[in-house]
C-alpha cells in the first residue's frame, strides 16, 4: 500500500516536475545568455494563458496552442527591445528590478482587462479522461502535456545543438565578447534568445490553463519553483534545469505522503542543502558565479 | 563599457535575493471614492485586492461602494457625507496591518471594514482596539475574532467556521456518510474550520480518514488527492477557498474522483463555482448568501443595482458582506447620532438589520455577548448550468438561521472587555 502510494507520487511528481521545467528552461536560456533574471517569466505565462483563452473561441483548444505561444513571443520581443535591451550594460539588478515591476504591471493589466475572477478553460474532452480508476491522477490531459513538455525540449535542444543560432546562443553563453568580436550580431542574438525563452512562457501558459484555468495570480505561484528548478540544477547547464525540475517535483511529491504540510517547503529545504554542498547546483559549470 | 556589459555577470546572492523578494510580491492601490463635502465621515476598509483572494475582495469593496452610494444618497451620517478609503492588503497580515494604521494615523478614518483574510482581520483587530476604532470584520471566518480574541470594538458580518459547520454537517453525513476526508488550507481560516467540522462529525458518530493540510495559494493538488484517495473515505471535504478550491475541484473532476468518493464541503462561494467548468459544480455545500431569493424584500433591488455596476453580472455573499458592513455603521451611527465608537459599539448589542441591509427570510442581529451577527446559511447544491440565468450555479434547499447555527455565546470563549 505504502509502495504503491510512494510509486504514485514519485510519478506524479515526474509530470508536475515536466511543467517546471518548461518553464524554467525558457528563464533559464534567458539568464544564461543575457544575464537578466526575468521576473515577468510568470507574468508572461499568464500572458500566454489569456491569449489562448481570448482565441479559444474562434480557433479551438488546438488553434489556441498553436497561435497563443508566438504570439507571447512577439510580446516579449517588443518588451527585450523597449525595456531590457537598454539595461544589458548595467548592473543584473537594474533589468531583476524592470522585470519584478513589470510582472506587477502584466498581473494588474490582466485583472484589468479579464477581471479578478477566474476564468475556466475548456480543454477537449477526449483528454479530460484519467486512464483508470487507480492511476486516476494520470489524465490524458497530463500525459498530453508530459508529452508537449518532451518535444519541446526535444526541439530547443536540437536547435541549440544543430542550428547556427543555437550554436551561437551556446557560445554566447560561455564568452558573449568573443562571439560579438567575431562579428555576431550580439543584439539579434540576444533578442531571438529572449523570444525562445518567452515562447515557452507563452506555451507554459496555455498548458497552465487547461490544467487549472485561469487566474491573474497564477504565474507567482508557477514561477517560484521553476526559479528552484535553476538553482538546484546549477546556472548555465539546460540539462541541469531539466533535472532540477523533475527533482523538486519528485520532492514535493514524496513529502506529500508523510508531511503533507511540508510539501511546498521542502523544495526551498532542497535548495539550501545542494547550495550547501554544492554552491554550483547539480550541474552547474564552475565559474559561472562569481 | 563594453568590457563591463560582457562582463556584468549576475552573482549567486543577487539571484537569491530576487527570489526571496518574489515572495513578497505585492502592489499597493489606494484610491478614494466619493469625496465630497467639507468634513466627511470616513470609512476605511482593508482588504486583499491582488493574491489568491482578490475576486472576493473586490467585490466586497464594490459591496461597501453601493453601501456609501445609498447612505450618501439619503443624506450621509449624521448630515455628513460619507467617504470610503480602500487599502489593498495584498494578503499579508504585515502589509494589512500597516494598511489599518494608516487609515486610522494618518486618513483619520472613523470606521475600518476587513479583511477576508482570517489572519489579517485578526491582526488589524488588535489595531483598531488599541485605537478605538469601531470594527467590523467583513469576510474573515476563523472562531476567534468573534471568540477568545473578541473585541468590544470588532463585530463580524459573516459566520463564523463553527456556524458554517454547524449549518451543514448534518446533511454532509446523512447524504454522503461517516468516514470523512480534509483538503484544509494551513492556516487560521482552515485549522478552525477542521476542527469544528471534526468536532461534529464525532458527535454524529463519525470518523475522521486524514487531513490534507494544502499551502495557501497551492496550484496542483495531485499529491494530496493521491492521498486522499488511497484512505478511501466516504467523502472528501474541501475546506480550501478562492483559487485553491477552483484548482482543487478542477482536479478531482479531471481525475474523476467525483465518481469514485463524494466530494463536498463547508463554505462555497458564487466565485469560485463561476470560475469552473460545468463539470466541476458539484457537490453540497454552504452559502453565506444567496442572490436567488423571490419574494424576500430588497434582494431584487440589490441584485439589479450591483449587476449595474458589476458587468451585469449578480451580486455573491461578499457583495453582501461590504454592503452590510459599511450599511451597518450608517444605521447605527444615525441612530445614535453620534460617531462615538464606545457608544455605538454598545447600540449595536442585539442590534437587528432592516429588511433592505438583511436582504435574507430570518432575523438578523448583531448578539450580544460575542459581536457575531446571526445570519444564515443558505444550504443546498451546486448546479453545473443555471436553469434560468446563467450566474444560477446553486440551488438553495434551506436558509438556516444563525441562531440555530452558532453555538452559545459561553461556548464561543468570548468575553468582551470594555475599555474603562
Amino acid at each position: 500500500m505504502m509502495t504503491q502510494l510512494l510509486l504514485f507520487n514519485v510519478t506524479n511528481g515526474l509530470i508536475i516536475g515536466a511543467f517546471y521545467v518548461l518553464m524554467a528552461l525558457g528563464l533559464s536560456l534567458i539568464l544564461n545568455l543575457s544575464n537578466v533574471i526575468n521576473f515577468a517569466h510568470g507574468g508572461f505565462l499568464v500572458i500566454g494563458g489569456y491569449i489562448a483563452y481570448a482565441l479559444a473561441p474562434y480557433v479551438g483548444f488546438w488553434g489556441a496552442l498553436l497561435l497563443a505561444p508566438p504570439l507571447t513571443a512577439i510580446i516579449g520581443l517588443a518588451v527585450e527591445r523597449v525595456l531590457i535591451r537598454p539595461l544589458y550594460g548595467r548592473d543584473p539588478l537594474y533589468s531583476l528590478l524592470l522585470t519584478f515591476g513589470l510582472a506587477f504591471m502584466i498581473e494588474d493589466g490582466t485583472r484589468f482587462i479579464f477581471g479578478p475572477q477566474g476564468k475556466p478553460f475548456a480543454i477537449p474532452p477526449f483528454l479530460a479522461q484519467p486512464l483508470s480508476n487507480d492511476l486516476f491522477f494520470i489524465t490524458g490531459y497530463r500525459l498530453f502535456m508530459v508529452a508537449v513538455v518532451v518535444i519541446a525540449i526535444a526541439l530547443l535542444f536540437l536547435l541549440l545543438r544543430y542550428t547556427r543560432l543555437g550554436i551561437r546562443i551556446r557560445a554566447g553563453t560561455l564568452d558573449l565578447e568573443t562571439v560579438a568580436a567575431l562579428g555576431i550580431n550580439v543584439r539579434m542574438l540576444r533578442s531571438l534568445n529572449f523570444a525562445v525563452g518567452i515562447f515557452l512562457a507563452g506555451l507554459s501558459g496555455v498548458l497552465a490553463a487547461g490544467q487549472l484555468g485561469l487566474e491573474p495570480t497564477m504565474g507567482t505561484g508557477l514561477l517560484m519553483p521553476s526559479f528552484i528548478a535553476i538553482i538546484v540544477g546549477g546556472i548555465g547547464s539546460l540539462p541541469g534545469t531539466l533535472a532540477g525540475g523533475l527533482l523538486i517535483g519528485v520532492a514535493s511529491g514524496v513529502t506529500a505522503v508523510f508531511f503533507p504540510a511540508a510539501s511546498e517547503a521542502v523544495i526551498y529545504v532542497l535548495m539550501a542543502v545542494i547550495l550547501l554542498a554544492r554552491p554550483r547546483g547539480l550541474f552547474g559549470e564552475e565559474g559561472m558565479l562569481t | 563599457m563594453t568590457t563591463h556589459m560582457f562582463n556584468s555577470r549576475f552573482d549567486r546572492r543577487t539571484l537569491l535575493k530576487g527570489a526571496a523578494a518574489l515572495g513578497a510580491f505585492q502592489v499597493t492601490s489606494p484610491f478614494i471614492i466619493a469625496a465630497r463635502g467639507e468634513t466627511p465621515i470616513r470609512m476605511g476598509m482593508v482588504d486583499p485586492l491582488t493574491g489568491v483572494y482578490a475576486a472576493p475582495a473586490g467585490n466586497e469593496v464594490m459591496g461597501a461602494k453601493l453601501a456609501v452610494a445609498r447612505i450618501n444618497a439619503q443624506g450621509g451620517i449624521l448630515g455628513r457625507q460619507v467617504e470610503l478609503l480602500v487599502e489593498d492588503s495584498a494578503n499579508d497580515v504585515g502589509t494589512g496591518v500597516q494598511k489599518a494604521r494608516k487609515l486610522i494615523e494618518r486618513d483619520q478614518v472613523n470606521f475600518i471594514i476587513g479583511d477576508v483574510n482570517s489572519g489579517i482581520a485578526a491582526a488589524i483587530a488588535q489595531v483598531t482596539a488599541e485605537k478605538k476604532i469601531l470594527h467590523i470584520v467583513s469576510g474573515g471566518h476563523t472562531d476567534s475574532i468573534t471568540g477568545k480574541d473578541c473585541k468590544w470594538n470588532v463585530f463580524r458580518v459573516c459566520n463564523t467556521t463553527r456556524m458554517e459547520a454547524n449549518s451543514v454537517s448534518n446533511v454532509l453525513f446523512n447524504k454522503y456518510g461517516k468516514k470523512w476526508h480534509f483538503i484544509t488550507p494551513d492556516y487560521a481560516f482552515g485549522h478552525t474550520l477542521y476542527d469544528a467540522c471534526t468536532d461534529d462529525l464525532k458527535k454524529l458518530g463519525g470518523t475522521v480518514t486524514g487531513n490534507e493540510l494544502t499551502p495557501l495559494g497551492t496550484t496542483d493538488f495531485s499529491a494530496y488527492l493521491i492521498k486522499a484517495r488511497a484512505a478511501n473515505p466516504d467523502v472528501m471535504i474541501l475546506l480550501v477557498q478562492g483559487s485553491d478550491m477552483i484548482n482543487c475541484l478542477k482536479q478531482v473532476v479531471q481525475f474523476g474522483l467525483d465518481k469514485q468518493i463524494h466530494v463536498a464541503g463547508t463554505q462555497q462561494e458564487l466565485e469560485s463555482l463561476a470560475a469552473l467548468p460545468p463539470e466541476a459544480r458539484i457537490g453540497v455545500w454552504m452559502f453565506e448568501w444567496y442572490w436567488k431569493q423571490p419574494g424576500v424584500p430588497g434582494v431584487e433591488k440589490f441584485v439589479a443595482d450591483i449587476r449595474k455596476v458589476n458587468n451585469g453580472n449578480v451580486p455573491t455573499a461578499r457583495h453582501w458582506f461590504g454592503y452590510t458592513s459599511a450599511m451597518t455603521f450608517a444605521l447605527v451611527a444615525n441612530q445614535e447620532k453620534t460617531t462615538d465608537a464606545v457608544k455605538l459599539a454598545t447600540a449595536l448589542e442585539n442590534f437587528e438589520l432592516p429588511d433592505d441591509v438583511k436582504l435574507q427570510p430570518n432575523k438578523v442581529y448583531y448578539r450580544k455577548g460575542d459581536h457575531q451577527l446571526m445570519t444564515s446559511a443558505f444550504i443546498g447544491e451546486a448546479q453545473s448550468k443555471g436553469k434560468d440565468d446563467p450566474e444560477d450555479l446553486y440551488r438553495v434547499d434551506e436558509v438556516v438561521p444563525g441562531d440555530k447555527t452558532a453555538p452559545a455565546v459561553s461556548e464561543t470563549g468570548c468575553k468582551v472587555q470594555w475599555p474603562s
